[in-house]
């Protein structure tokens, strides 16, 4: 099964589980809970059940393409469901088995891995999936996202796709797997890895960075201002990448580090009030019954 | 009739910690639940797995006792007219209880005669009440962490799927969290079927083991030691048995399955520790040893896989470890470019708490405390002062080091492979070796440092620690000790203890708060000398617990700690000393207690003008006099034996035990309370040096006699 294969199963796999499938977010983003499909959906009352590929940044990740595993721009295969389904766990245990993997072949454990993002002041129970041993999914409950606890509480499960692929395929570099029938992964991504590894680690402006980072942040209290939370949220996503730059440079002491968390957190906490006081406004649309709740 | 019962929470799986504590109090609340039902039964067992907490309870009574209970109604001169006839309060009374007026019965108590039924409470049946308490028992089980899902508001460690509650071959009525109990479980994920019925308690274990579950923790723990045991003896090796990760894996898996993988013995060139520490720190992989106790190539991976499945997972187990290997080898060969002592720079700009500093900063402290407490101690050698000195400079270098940045590997490795850099750095081995172990003990039972260099650094390391974090309030409470204080502190009584380091504890704690920055900024600072008292307070605490576990019973600790103490060493040695003589020589240890009972008693509550000094002129008695020379003989003595370093105590007990016959003897002959103001105080004068002299043993009027 080929790179492009594996998506496109676990798209037609998550469909048939009420999933609509959207498509990736277009502002550069560390995971895929950052996405307003799942930061901001997560929120309120009303259900959700959305999947999707993300491409995710991780400038510090980068090792020039050449370490087999790391990258510092992946996917993330992202599914969310809210409330959590009963059946969840077998229902995701039906993915693998979409993917061609025969479970009984396997050893499958979830092992207590508890999710935190402080920037996002976003925290969840669940487990890292193992399969033989090698982590492929993250499996979280939500509890609190952006301040607010989660009610009903959303279930996430980020898969890593090139894993599993590797995995599926029985290689042990990322570069040879096989994206298409046609052509390999490292065909296709390895300079932009080498790149942007340079780029992220080497060449990146600081001095800009810092400026940037101050700009955004000033446009996402404009947007609270003018009440368009989905607006300032972009720009919450912005000062993170710029944060993220800025540490991949090594340009950070560690008291300044934790500062800009804490500036990314409190944003990321108004935006969350704010889109979820805006769907009340709407009388919470996607509820089956608003009135009932 | 007596019927067993069997209840079962299934859930998605639970955390490998909280198994074992969830099965004593799900134990401990249907013990007593069953006994406040009035329901005899026998022997309680639990059963944990990942997916199950399990309890079967044998001999449950299928039916409560009858039970007669006397209920008081209204006066009964409300009861009953003039005429002895009832009234409407009692006719209102006999009817809200279900009895008959003319079984009322009259009776006088404490508040006058009032009127009373005997209603009979018919015992209900087990099946009626059980529900009830299963709910209760499972809503208060309590972990350190919860949860909520769905759209339920009940907290639990991980979503409850399943529920089996039988009462001999029928189920209760129950219903937890949306779930209805019923009789059908679940089998292993993978092997067995899906949803086997159980049709009664008894067959529980063996339907579950038909169905790829060993739900028995005690015996899975057995067959993984015995699985892996032989893998490695196959081989002609054995297994590095780590107690704490069996534990974790037993509650990791449903069904064991052993797998012995292999890796490239180049990796063994990494630090031992490095090599261990990954194998068992993320992958829970158990590490396997030569005869002559050297690591191999080989790890084995405790699976819940099929067996069939072995080969496919084996070759899966390596490529995950081996990667991880790899990783720490870069960091460890990138982390060794660069010398130890080089970083210390780096130590400016990593905070070690907030408002207190930079590490480079505590490590300078470390510094000034080691030799505060090289120059307190008597017969720490120069050199030994000047090696924790050296160590404490570099003791916080490998803090930026990749090894110790990537989390789960630095947690276990910090100090351990700073030892191994600064070795290589060219640092004396002495120095490494300090810094290696400067974070022990870590926990109870284990070993304190070796050297003495790593002595005075663990125990500089563990109290700018505990007065760093009281001073900015941060003191454990209850359960909550996000710190790890109380371990920080039972540390420092374990060194000075076993190494027999004596030091004024206030000494310490005076200078390592002098050293301390003033905190900036933060909220919630304590004062100094708030600090300082809490932190003796602290100590004290801990030395309770600490010797406790030693089997001091915890009047003779509190004997010794209401005498005035700082000094570890030495309040431990009394309390061991009082230990063993109420043990040994219990007649010997009452003579004692009794010797110093009873001028303690009579001293403490009274009035004695300041300056009162024994005068032997006012003497009247012969007693009187022998005691008083008795005692000045005495203290000599004492004084002798606890000058020093090393002070005797088990003689100076013998010496004080001694006076015992006269101190009877005084207060068979002399009456000390007496109406004239000179004698008395003179007389409770001689009696408070007394008591003061056995003071300096303990404050024996805690001591619980026993049999009470």
């Amino acid at each position: 099964m080929n790179f492009q294969e594996l998506i496109k199963t676990l798209d037609e796999y998550w469909a048939d589980q009420g999933c609509h499938i959207s498509q990736p977010y277009d502002v550069e983003v560390g995971a895929g809970t950052m996405t307003p499909d799942t930061f901001l959906r997560a929120l309120g009352p009303e259900p959700w059940r959305v999947a999707y590929v993300q491409p995710s940044r991780r400038p510090t990740d980068g090792r020039y393409g050449e370490n087999p595993y790391r990258m510092q721009r992946y996917f993330q295969y992202q599914v969310i469901m809210k409330p959590s389904p009963d059946d969840i766990q077998d229902v995701y245990l039906g993915s693998l088995v979409a993917l061609g993997i025969n479970l009984s072949q396997h050893d499958i454990r979830f092992v207590e891995d508890d999710w935190e993002a402080p920037t996002l002041a976003a925290a969840g129970v669940g487990w890292e999936v193992w399969l033989d041993g090698m982590e492929i999914t993250q499996f979280t409950y939500f509890q609190q996202v952006g301040g607010l606890p989660c009610q009903p509480v959303p279930v996430e499960l980020t898969y890593g796709p090139e894993r599993l692929a590797m995995y599926v395929q029985g290689v042990d570099d990322y570069r040879a797997l096989d994206w298409s029938d046609q052509i390999k992964y490292g065909e296709i991504r390895y300079e932009e890895e080498r790149q942007f590894s340079s780029y992220n680690f080497d060449t990146a402006d600081t001095e800009m960075l810092w400026q940037l980072f101050g700009m955004y942040e000033h446009e996402t209290h404009a947007c609270l201002e003018a009440d368009l939370p989905l607006a300032a949220y972009d720009y919450v996503l912005k000062c993170s990448h710029a944060f993220n730059l800025l540490d991949a440079r090594r340009a950070l002491s560690v008291t300044e580090r934790g500062a800009m968390i804490l500036r990314i957190r409190k944003m990321a906490c108004q935006v969350a009030e704010r889109y979820v006081a805006r769907r009340e406004e709407l009388g919470f649309p996607l509820l089956a019954d608003p009135g009932a709740d | 009739m007596a019927a067993d019962l069997l209840y079962e929470i299934g859930i998605e799986e639970i955390p490998a910690d909280m198994v074992l504590p969830a099965l004593e109090q799900l134990e401990q609340a249907l013990g007593q639940g069953l006994s406040r039902l009035r329901l005899e039964h026998g022997e309680i067992t639990t059963y944990g797995t990942p997916r199950r907490l399990a309890i079967v309870v044998e001999g449950v009574d299928e039916r409560q006792d009858d039970r007669v209970e006397e209920v008081k109604g209204p006066p009964a001169q409300a009861a009953f007219d003039g005429d002895g006839n009832a009234t409407q309060a009692a006719l209102g009374f006999a009817q809200s209880r279900g009895v008959e007026v003319s079984e009322l019965e009259v009776r006088s108590t404490d508040k006058g005669e009032f009127v009373f039924a005997q209603v009979s409470q018919p015992g209900k049946a087990a099946a009626e009440v059980l529900p009830g308490l299963l709910r209760e028992a499972t809503e208060g089980l309590t972990f350190r962490k919860t949860m909520r899902w769905g759209d339920l508001d009940l907290r639990f460690a991980r979503p409850i799927r399943w529920l089996v509650a039988l009462l001999a071959g029928e189920v209760l009525d129950l219903e937890v969290a949306g779930v209805h109990a019923g009789r059908v479980t679940r089998g292993h994920r993978i092997i067995g079927s899906s949803a086997p019925e159980i049709s009664s308690p008894d067959e529980y274990l063996s339907l579950l083991e038909t169905n790829g579950v060993i739900a028995d923790h005690r015996r899975r723990g057995e067959v993984i030691v015995a699985q892996a045991a032989e893998l490695a003896a196959a081989q002609g090796h054995r297994l590095r048995i780590n107690p704490d990760v069996l534990a974790e894996v037993n509650f990791l898996v449903e069904c064991p399955l052993c797998i012995m993988g292999s890796f490239s013995p180049d990796y063994l060139k990494l630090p031992e520790e490095v090599v261990v520490t990954v194998l068992q720190g993320h992958q829970k992989a158990l590490a396997v040893e030569d005869e002559a106790g050297n690591l191999v190539p080989n790890f084995i991976a405790v699976t819940n896989a099929d067996p069939a499945a072995a080969e496919t997972v084996r070759e899966g187990w390596e490529r995950v470890i081996v990667p991880r290997l790899d990783d720490a080898r870069f960091y460890y060969e990138h982390d060794m470019r660069k010398p130890l002592r080089t970083r210390r720079e780096e130590l400016r700009d990593v905070t070690f708490l907030a408002n207190l500093g930079s590490l480079y900063d505590k490590t300078q402290r470390l510094v000034e405390v080691v030799g505060w407490l090289a120059e307190h101690i008597a017969d720490i050698p120069e050199q030994d002062a000047q090696i924790a000195r050296q160590a404490a400079e570099l003791a916080k270098c490998d803090q930026v080091t990749m090894m110790v940045s990537d989390g789960k590997l630095g947690e276990a490795l910090q100090g351990i492979i700073g030892g191994y850099y600064a070795c290589a750095s060219g640092e004396p081995e002495e120095v490494a070796q300090a810094i290696a172990e400067q974070f022990r003990p870590q926990q109870p039972g284990d070993l304190i440092p070796v050297s003495p260099g790593g002595r005075l650094l663990s125990l500089a390391d563990k109290i700018d620690q505990l007065v760093a974090c009281f001073r900015l309030g941060k003191i454990p409470k209850g359960s909550a000790d996000p710190y790890a204080l109380r371990r920080q502190a039972a540390g420092i009584i374990e060194i000075t203890v076993q190494s027999g380091y004596r030091f004024s504890l206030s000494g310490l704690i005076g200078r390592a708060l002098q050293l301390l920055p003033q905190p900036e900024g933060a909220e919630g600072v304590l004062a100094v000398p708030e600090v300082a008292q809490r932190l003796k307070d602290f100590f004290g605490e801990r030395l309770q617990a600490v010797w406790e576990q030693r089997g001091i019973d915890y009047d003779i600790g509190r004997a010794v700690l209401s005498t005035v103490w700082d000094d570890i060493a030495d309040a431990t040695a009394r309390a061991e000393l009082l230990a063993e003589l109420r043990k040994s020589q219990p007649e010997v240890f009452n003579e004692l207690v009794t010797a110093a009972e009873r001028p303690a008693r009579i001293t403490r509550p009274a009035q004695i003008p300041e300056m009162a000094e024994v005068e032997a002129t006012l003497f009247e008695h012969s007693t009187e006099r022998q005691l008083a020379d008795e005692f000045a003989a005495a203290r000599q003595e004492i004084d002798v034996l606890l000058s020093g370093e090393a002070p005797d105590y088990g003689q100076a007990a013998e010496v004080m035990r001694g006076l015992l016959p006269t101190v009877h003897q005084y207060f068979e002959d002399v009456m000390v309370m007496v109406e004239d103001d000179v004698l008395r105080h003179n007389r409770l004068a001689l009696l408070r040096s007394l008591d003061q002299l056995f003071l300096r043993l303990a404050d024996f009027l805690e001591i619980v006699p026993s049999g009470e």
